[in-house]
């Protein structure tokens, strides 16, 4: 409980000093609301034209596109610190941290907010609770049960994920982690139903790289498509193992790190 | 001249030395390619045509859309912004070469690297996936020229971002905002027959569209003989108009500039 507190004080910190900065705010709010309105239009030109891909609505699509940008802004808001951890690393100033009597992993995690969280927790919550009143879903205990599993075992995969690939820092040792950066854009081809792809591609994304579990599956079993819609019921269980693999990589890590030196 | 030759092989030699991050923004942007190679072929693998495209001629669309966005992607304007942040950009102001001058000689050697791998990658796409339209010599000769006219066009508009820094602190918001806007106005998200009619008058009386637009169509002959020719000139206005108003910008920038110390 303590740790939650400290953890939530010093992301408040974070933001209250990155607030200072109104006009940097809006900005970053405007281009996360930028960025995925051109999601949106791919999507929306698409779907003027053609009724559905692979037997995927729109209205569907736009639930595994909102869940991605949901997740998306959940990470920049509790993990966005760890993009700053091959610099920290780089630098040595992952000395101080180690000196301080709380998880280092979750000093990383809460050094810094994205400020484009706010842009992309509002066009992802907006777009989830649009695309489900357009998709007339019958709200029954066990449905608002599943859901209430799903939707944080997403995102936190999401977070998870993003911890997992800044962790490489710690052998890349470069000042900025740009596989990282690959590694999440590999993730942003989950935004789309997933058997368009090949099916090695598909097989990657679903196990070494689980990206398709924070939102395809999900939304799969949620809605009861399609003929794998019950993988999606492992949801927890791989968000889980990916909290126990951002874990163990990031101490793993930690264990090899050396100071800078000065 | 020569300063700036000397600028322009010091450029294409630090992308040479950073090889993995080089390398890890061209796999960005080749992840992406892969989600749009496998929707639009979704769409129309099966023999479809969409707004006047078949599966062969997007395919061609993507990979030029893929190309324009290799060339001049994010180092000119981030390594810009972080001088101006730091006030290092002192440094430059004191150097006996034009600033404007000396970032597209910088871009240029960039570019050079950038073509050369965003075309090894071209090639393996088509040897991998085939079947694509081949324009005859002479328009080939025009798409290579309005190809040649991306790297200023698209240098100029994240120039003129990157001098944005003088107003603002964090350019991370600013380079997502316009990679958003240019995305979608230069037809590289979406291509603009899939446009509705008023944001497509919008997108072509604007820049963007030379970026992408005017190299697919020369390449897929969708405006033989005159037209396709005035669309090269209609690039090469941009250039010029664009050189000025950034030559403009930057005389009310600079005379915001306050370094502290040095």
């Amino acid at each position: 409980m303590h740790t939650l507190r400290v953890y939530r004080r010093s992301l408040g910190a974070h933001l209250r000093a990155t607030l200072e900065y109104q006009a940097d705010f809006w900005i970053l709010v405007v281009a996360a609301v930028l960025t995925q309105g051109a999601g949106l239009l791919l999507i929306a030109t698409i779907f003027a034209r053609v009724p559905r891909i692979h037997g995927w609505g729109v209205w569907e699509v736009v639930l595994i596109f909102g869940m991605m940008v949901l997740a998306q802004g959940t990470s920049e808001l509790l993990a966005e610190g760890t993009w700053g951890l091959a610099g920290l690393i780089n630098r040595g100033e992952l000395d101080r941290m180690l000196l301080r009597p709380y998880p280092c992993l979750l000093q990383v995690c809460s050094s810094r907010v994205g400020m484009n969280a706010f842009g992309n927790l509002t066009v992802g919550g907006g777009l989830l609770v649009s695309a489900l009143a357009h998709l007339d879903v019958a709200w029954t205990p066990g449905r608002v049960a599943l859901a209430a599993v799903l939707l944080p075992s997403a995102l936190l995969i999401k977070v998870s994920l993003t911890v997992v690939a800044n962790s490489t820092s710690f052998w890349l040792r470069g000042a900025i982690n740009t596989f990282a950066g690959g590694l999440d854009q590999l993730g942003e081809l989950t935004k789309y139903p997933l058997s368009i792809y090949s099916v090695g591609l598909q097989a990657v994304l679903a196990t070494a790289l689980p990206f398709a579990f924070i939102g395809f599956f999900p939304v799969s079993v949620f809605l009861q498509h399609g003929r794998l819609a019950w993988v999606g019921l492992l949801t927890p269980l791989v968000a889980a193992w990916c909290v126990f693999l951002a874990v163990t990589v990031f101490s793993r890590g930690l264990r090899r790190y050396e100071s800078a030196g000065n | 001249m020569g300063p700036y030759r000397a600028m322009a092989r010091i450029a294409w030699r630090n992308a040479l030395a950073y090889r993995v991050p080089f390398l890890m923004s061209l796999s960005m942007m080749v992840f992406n390619l892969v989600a749009m190679f496998a929707l639009w072929q979704a769409l129309l693998g099966d023999g479809n045509s969409l707004a006047g495209f078949t599966w062969p001629q997007m395919k061609a669309y993507l990979l030029v859309s893929f190309f324009t966005n290799c060339l001049v992607s994010t180092f000119t304007d981030f390594a810009m912004a972080s001088r101006i942040r730091s006030g290092a950009v002192a440094v430059d102001l004191v150097k006996p070469v034009d600033y404007q001058k000396s970032r597209l000689a910088e871009a240029l050697g960039f570019a050079l690297l950038e073509a050369a791998a965003a075309a090894t990658v071209c090639a393996v796409v088509l040897v991998a996936f085939g079947g694509v339209p081949l324009p005859s010599p002479g328009r080939l000769a025009l798409f290579v020229a309005s190809l040649a006219a991306v790297v200023p066009l698209k240098f100029l508009i994240a120039y003129m971002c990157g001098l944005l820094c003088f107003w603002t602190q964090n350019y991370l918001g600013i380079s997502l905002a316009r990679g958003a806007v240019s995305g979608i106005l230069s037809g590289a998200t979406v291509p603009l027959a899939f446009f509705p009619a008023w944001l497509r008058q919008v997108a072509e009386v604007l820049p963007f569209q030379a970026v992408t637009n005017t190299p697919a169509m020369l390449f897929l002959g969708r405006n033989p003989g005159l037209p396709g020719a005035l669309a090269v000139a209609v690039q090469l206005l941009w250039i010029v108009a664009l050189w000025w108003l950034a030559r403009r910008l930057w005389h009310v920038a600079v005379r915001r500039l306050t370094v502290h110390g040095g």
